[in-house]
């Protein structure tokens, strides 16, 4: 009952604020709605606490019947175990912070912001329903509502060309990842005759040995399924290739980039896996798989984040590494650690995304670090709290992301295999990108001369408490979320923690192989981390001309990582253009000539024919009798030929 | 033998009326072939032993409903050429219709063979030594109560259909209210007078019935066709 | 004799009687009083049929089932829906007389008759029953010519109808030596029963019941009479006596002929296609909203009888799940019909919906809901009553149905969608007037219903699922 009042009433929120928000007014939709967030966090946690310390017990809460077509039946029900519980408490949590957040970010818009209240709600409306659905469909359901929240949020000043034009492509790429992940969904229910995930895993077993034919060769369903699944995530997720849309999401109002494309929406697919771990487990090509593109993107990402002078890109970029590190974790069947670093991540992230947000605040709306600098002594704490993300972020003792990314790295380590090696190698080396870029970051936009104009730096002020207050809270969890949960988590009683609803094969022992590895595998992230600070301090503080001589020396490189690996441009010529040409040729030949003429011809036809069975209404009672006794007298003359 | 040779004159006749129904000119002519179409059906019931349904159907069609036909057509001034209009125009394609029916009709008579157990699933078996109107009343308030109730409803709705649809409360129309004929006393209604012989009586001693209301000009009647022209206007496209 | 099974259909003739007489005797403007009483009378008969148990009674002549409770409670739903509609238009039209109320309790009772029918004869006198009811309240407006019209046409071409109907009744009963629905389906186990003369009495007996849910060739009253009939008589004809028509097609077809289905399917299948088709296209130069709604009544009820061509359970049920869904968008869209008032004076050209979009964007909301429901965009609705009835055409193997059913929807969307563009798109001439609150209310309900269907379709599709299997025994 707590649980569904967790779920909805988000939902209600944004029904109030939406629907009457003209009505009520801007002060009463954010009152609403912030009212029914702070309503479902309590809800949430309860619900949490409940489930873990007071023993209750895992369930689902039916809410009744949505599909029932044949043997296909989706109901909507909520799922109640750890994992739900887990995400629906960090969900809530994180959400209630930042619309709270969001009064003060807001503040100075001049339309109405009812809609936007509505639509963060929406949001984590959707997102709940995401992560408690308890079939495919109703996931599923949860997946495209936190998109189309992503796209109307991103889209939120719709009078801004770039902002339209990036919830567009959020959306397209979110459609290539979905698309896959239908298929996924579909070839479960035909292998598993049901998409519920009780049902699934109890049948897990049993198809084992299921074998696709495709063009000759043989795939295993599961690591067909898995695949799949997989590339679903990564167009939510942003893993390489479909992370795409990420950094230009961040057009959208800063507590959108902290909610949706930092805390949660993007972690969404970080969470199917662990969803769905009993069946990936059984898919190590899948997993290699997973882990692969998991450090690729982890290292990828941080390169390029080293480059970007957008304070926001940064963030975002790092969003994309630190996903790819969930992703390793998960591929080398780690997922507890995996949901480890979603929660500590959300927590840092959000931070993060938020200090911008207040920096980008007092700077009159200045996102460029290359015209910030100085103002650390204006805003100290904003300063403070963006070392205390910073630090979470490139993962120093005693910080969360300490715990949960050396245990990311340790499970690779301690999982053995080639890739899980490849995970390690990528992810040590991007922990030390982080360190460097977060400090980059930090140095740029506090220290230094001040670079903006003055009238700018006059008006730079520190945020009101309203913003300043939850992310004083997000620090908080920041420093003890990693220290607080670690036991729980992957401590020695995980299995009692996770109580069945994250499973591993019989075979899979990388959480008991952590435990014993060398000592130097849980030090070297540290050393890294903090060798990337020193290297940062190095290049910003002590002697600024090293970076530029380094640009210059390696003007390649350098304009490779500023241009994001020219992956844009790739597929603009990949893609874009041939798929342009090809909508040209189809929209002027097959559209305009073929495809409009057939209904052209077929509507005049229509048109034709209804002016013809028109002229037979003539209004004469005798036509209208003579007319049924024709149809009757035709109807038996052929049932007495052609019975 | 007598019986078969019977029910062939009377069908025949009954056919040969029935068409004379539909295509005599005159109206009045049609009527009555309609009543002796009545007839002729009256005794093909008491040939088949139905005899209250005969006198039924004598006493109700022929005693109240053709007379009422030709009241009807009598009093309402139809014009049965401009009717007849497009009879030549339909009359092909009607012909083709009713061929066609016929034969098929023809085929369905040449399939006709009874089920095996036709007699025993016969509705309202009579019993023996019991009169058709006593049968009839045995299972018509009983056996078939819910159909007799209902065919009462459908007699009612037909009546408050008629009286929906025609009934009109004229503004000039005098009513008869009892209650205020009976309230009346001889001291609202009478006066005394008395008058001096050969003085005759002032006009305005005579007393005349006041008007309630104003009298409002008559309706203006539609057609010029005495009673209920406008909704008989009805008009056939 | 079990006399109890017809206590709801008692109880609505008492009522109508009861509100017959108290009309006549009280002296103020009776209507408004008897038309609320005939709506708590109606409502009551629903609980009544809620509290029913099953069974036949009457000597086999009458029989309470889930199919039966199924098809009256949405009868009484569609007649409630009717009666609300009628009452702000009445009073402004002068139509405010106390028989308007009573002989719409008659016609729904003939219809609950219908729905119980076991039997040829208790078939005949229901449908009679409402017929008759139905042509008095189509020429209720008898100082309007159009009304009167209408009213005359639909009584004549009914009275051919009912003829025919008759006829066949009289064929089968020849042929199979009963009127029971029971003994008939007895009788005709074997299906070399299956002589011409009694094929042709179902022939007979399809065209009768088809002139009432006017499908092709039996449709040419339709458009006239919606026309013609005051606009709440008209909501009333689009939907109880269609739904109670199409029950009996399905009882009568299933139970006693259920045997010669491949006899009559292609009977079926022929009607079906007819209607899809004419309902497509002859709708398109319509320029009157509710000559509109007559043809697009006669394609919804094509894709209908598609569930009854199927032969099967599932499309049976698709058929009741089709008419329930149909009923509510019907009834809303005329909510939004008889709304349309300009200066007091009820206007119904697609042309007077101009500028709604601005004027009144409520109700072009509502109206927009029920056009793409017609038109069966999901999520609305209408879209799931065509899945439940194209999925089980396609499991039977009837592609040409389905298919046909598939791109007459394509065609249909097009007038639908007119509408909208209309209410949208085009200038308003002058704004409408603001609608009553019993129409804004019904329409927003009913506008809810169809938007949300989806949501919660399981008690609907679960009471089609039992109401449909019992008429396969």
């Amino acid at each position: 009952m707590i649980y569904a009042v967790a779920v909805f009433a988000p939902l209600f929120g944004s029904l109030v604020a939406g629907l009457s928000g003209r009505l009520i007014g801007d002060r009463a939709a954010q009152a609403v709605t912030i009212l029914c967030m702070i309503l479902a966090a309590i809800c949430g946690s309860t619900a949490f606490v409940q489930l873990v310390f007071q023993g209750g017990s895992p369930g689902t809460v039916a809410l009744g019947t949505w599909l029932d077509v044949g043997q296909f039946q989706a109901p909507w029900a909520l799922r109640y175990d750890t994992l739900s519980a887990v995400m629906v408490a960090m969900v809530t949590f994180v959400a209630t912070l930042i619309h709270i957040y969001s009064v003060g970010y807001m503040g100075h818009e001049k339309n109405p912001v009812s809609r936007f209240f509505s639509y963060l709600s929406l949001f984590t409306f959707a997102m709940l329903m995401l992560v408690t659905a308890d079939n495919l469909l109703q996931l599923f359901f949860g997946w495209e509502g936190v998109g189309l929240a992503s796209y109307l949020l991103i889209g939120y000043w719709f009078d801004k060309p770039s902002a339209c034009a990036a919830a567009i492509k959020a959306f397209v790429v979110n459609r290539i990842g979905d698309l896959f992940f239908a298929v996924g969904i579909a070839l479960v229910f035909f292998l598993f005759g049901s998409i519920e995930f009780s049902a699934i895993f109890a049948a897990i077993g049993q198809h084992q040995n299921a074998i696709y034919h495709v063009l000759g060769a043989d795939f295993r369903a599961y690591e067909v399924i898995g695949v799949l699944l997989f590339l679903g995530a990564m167009g939510k997720s942003a893993q390489l290739g479909l992370h795409v849309w990420l950094p230009d999401a961040m057009e959208g109002p800063t507590p959108v980039s902290a909610l949706i494309h930092a805390a949660t929406m993007v972690t969404a697919g970080v969470f199917l896996m662990a969803r769905m771990s009993p069946l990936l487990d059984y898919a190590p090509g899948a997993l290699a798989f997973i882990t692969v593109i998991g450090g690729s993107t982890a290292l990828f990402a941080a390169t390029i984040g080293c480059a970007q002078n957008d304070i926001k890109r940064v963030i975002a970029y790092s969003t994309c590494s630190q996903l790819g590190y969930m992703f390793v974790a998960a591929g080398v069947g780690a997922y507890q650690v995996s949901i480890f670093h979603l929660i500590t991540h959300a927590f840092f992230k959000a931070l993060l995304f938020l200090g911008a947000g207040s920096v980008i605040h007092a700077m009159s709306d200045e996102q460029d670090m290359r015209r910030m600098g100085g103002i650390w002594r204006k805003i100290p704490a904003t300063y403070a709290l963006m070392w205390v993300g910073s630090l979470a972020l490139a993962g120093i003792f005693p910080f969360a992301g300490y715990f949960s990314k050396d245990a990311i790295l340790e499970a690779a380590y301690a999982s053995g295999s080639a890739v899980g090696l490849y995970g390690w190698v990528c992810g040590m080396l991007a922990a030390f990108l982080t360190a460097f870029y977060s400090w980059r970051l930090l140095i740029m936009t506090f220290h230094g001369a001040p670079r903006a104009d003055h009238h700018v730096m006059e008006h730079v002020h520190e945020s009101p408490p309203v913003m300043i207050l939850p992310l004083v809270v997000l620090a908080i969890g920041a420093l003890v979320a990693g220290f607080a949960l670690k036991g729980l988590f992957i401590g020695p009683d995980w299995a009692a923690f996770w109580a069945g609803s994250i499973a591993n094969a019989p075979d899979n022992h990388v959480l008991a192989a952590m435990e014993e590895l060398p000592v130097w595998v849980g030090f070297a992230p540290l050393v890294v981390g903090l060798a990337g600070i020193g290297t940062a301090y190095l290049f910003y503080m002590v002697d600024p001309e090293i970076p530029v001589r380094l640009a210059a020396r390696f003007g390649g490189v350098y304009r490779l990582l500023l241009n994001k690996w020219y992956f844009d441009e790739f597929y603009d010529w990949l893609i874009v253009r041939p798929y342009f040409a090809l909508a040209r040729l189809l929209w002027q030949v097959g559209d305009a000539t073929l495809i409009d003429g057939m209904p052209n011809g077929a509507a005049a036809l229509a048109a034709d024919g209804s002016r013809r069975i028109v002229k037979l209404q003539t209004g004469s009672i005798a036509v209208y009798a003579f007319s049924m006794l024709i149809g009757l007298v035709v109807l038996v003359s052929v049932f007495l030929l052609f019975r | 033998m007598i019986a078969t040779l019977a029910f062939y004159v009377f069908a025949l006749i009954l056919l040969v009326s029935a068409a004379m129904v539909v295509t005599a000119r005159n109206p009045v002519h049609s009527v009555l072939f309609l009543i002796m179409a009545f007839f002729n059906a009256a005794a093909l019931f008491l040939i088949a032993g139905a005899e209250f349904l005969a006198m039924i159907l004598v006493i109700v069609y022929v005693g109240a409903v053709a007379v009422l036909f030709l009241f009807v057509v009598m009093m309402l001034d139809v014009n049965f050429a401009e009717l007849r209009e497009g009879y030549q125009r339909y009359a092909p394609v009607g012909a083709a219709v009713g061929a066609v029916l016929f034969v098929e009709l023809l085929m369905v008579l040449g399939g006709w063979h009874f089920a095996p157990d036709a007699a025993s699933l016969r509705l309202g078996q009579i019993p023996a030594g019991v009169s058709n109107t006593d049968a009839l009343g045995r299972v018509l308030y009983t056996d078939y109560v819910l159909l007799f109730q209902l065919a009462g409803l459908v007699l009612l709705v037909a009546m408050i259909g008629a009286i929906v649809l025609t009934l009109r409360d004229r503004k000039t129309s005098r009513h008869q209210d009892i209650g205020r004929q009976t309230a009346r006393s001889a001291a609202t209604s009478l006066r005394m007078v008395t008058v001096a012989i050969g003085a005759g009586v002032a006009p305005g001693d005579i007393l005349r019935p006041q008007p309630e209301a104003p009298l409002t000009p008559p309706e203006p009647v539609g057609g010029g066709a005495g009673h209920g022209g406008p909704h008989h206007a009805a008009e056939i496209r | 004799m079990n006399w109890t099974a017809a206590i709801p259909e008692i109880f609505l003739a008492l009522s109508g009687l009861a509100i017959l007489m108290l009309g006549v005797f009280v002296r103020r403007e009776p209507t408004f009083l008897c038309s609320m009483l005939a709506v708590g009378a109606l409502l009551l008969t629903a609980v009544l049929v809620l509290g029913g148990s099953d069974g036949a009674a009457y000597g086999g002549q009458f029989v309470v089932d889930p199919f039966s409770s199924f098809v009256k409670l949405l009868v009484l739903a569609a007649a409630a829906l009717a009666l609300v509609l009628s009452l702000d238009y009445n009073r402004r039209e002068g139509l405010a007389r106390l028989e308007y109320p009573v002989l719409m309790l008659f016609a729904t009772l003939g219809m609950l008759v219908m729905a119980s029918a076991s039997n040829l004869m208790t078939l005949y006198l229901g449908l009679e029953l409402q017929s008759l009811a139905i042509y008095v309240l189509a020429a209720f407006a008898r100082d309007t010519l159009r009304s009167s019209e209408a009213g005359l046409k639909y009584f004549v071409l009914g009275a051919l109808a009912s003829g025919l109907l008759l006829y066949g009744i009289s064929l089968v009963y020849g042929f199979t030596g009963g009127v029971g629905f029971a003994g008939m389906a007895q009788a005709l186990a074997d299906p070399v029963h299956a002589s011409p003369g009694l094929i042709a009495g179902i022939v007979f007996i399809v065209a009768g019941l088809a002139f009432k849910i006017s499908a092709v060739p039996f449709h040419m009253w339709t458009p006239d009479v919606y026309e013609g009939a005051p606009s709440p008589v008209t909501a009333f004809l689009a939907t109880a006596p269609k739904v109670a028509a199409m029950a009996l097609l399905l009882r009568v077809m299933v139970t006693p002929f259920g045997h010669l289905l491949g006899s009559w399917q292609l009977l079926i299948e022929l009607v079906s296609i007819a209607s899809m088709v004419l309902g497509a296209l002859a709708a398109i130069g319509q320029t009157n909203i509710k000559r509109l709604m007559a043809y697009s009544s006669i394609g919804h009820m094509g894709y209908a009888l598609i569930g009854l061509a199927c032969g099967t359970p599932e499309g049976i049920r698709g058929v009741l799940v089709y008419l329930v869904i149909y009923v509510f968008m019907n009834a809303g869209t005329f909510a939004c019909i008889i709304a349309m008032r300009r200066r007091g004076l009820a206007v119904e050209k697609i042309a007077d919906l101009g500028g709604l979009g601005r004027s009144d964007p409520g109700l072009a909301l509502a109206m927009a809901v029920f056009m793409f429901s017609m038109a069966g965009i999901p999520p609305m609705s209408g879209f799931f009553g065509k899945l439940y009835v194209f999925l089980p055409a396609v499991q039977s193997g009837l592609w040409t149905l389905a298919v046909i059913g598939v791109l007459t929807s394509v065609v249909g969307a097009y007038y639908y969608l007119r509408v909208v563009k209309v209410m949208y798109f085009d200038p308003g001439v002058e704004e409408l007037d603001a609608p009553p609150a019993s129409l804004s209310v019904l329409a927003t309900g009913t506008a809810l219903f169809t938007t949300l269907f989806f949501v919660f379709p399981g008690p609907f599709i679960g009471a089609a699922q039992a109401a449909a299997r019992v008429l396969f025994g």
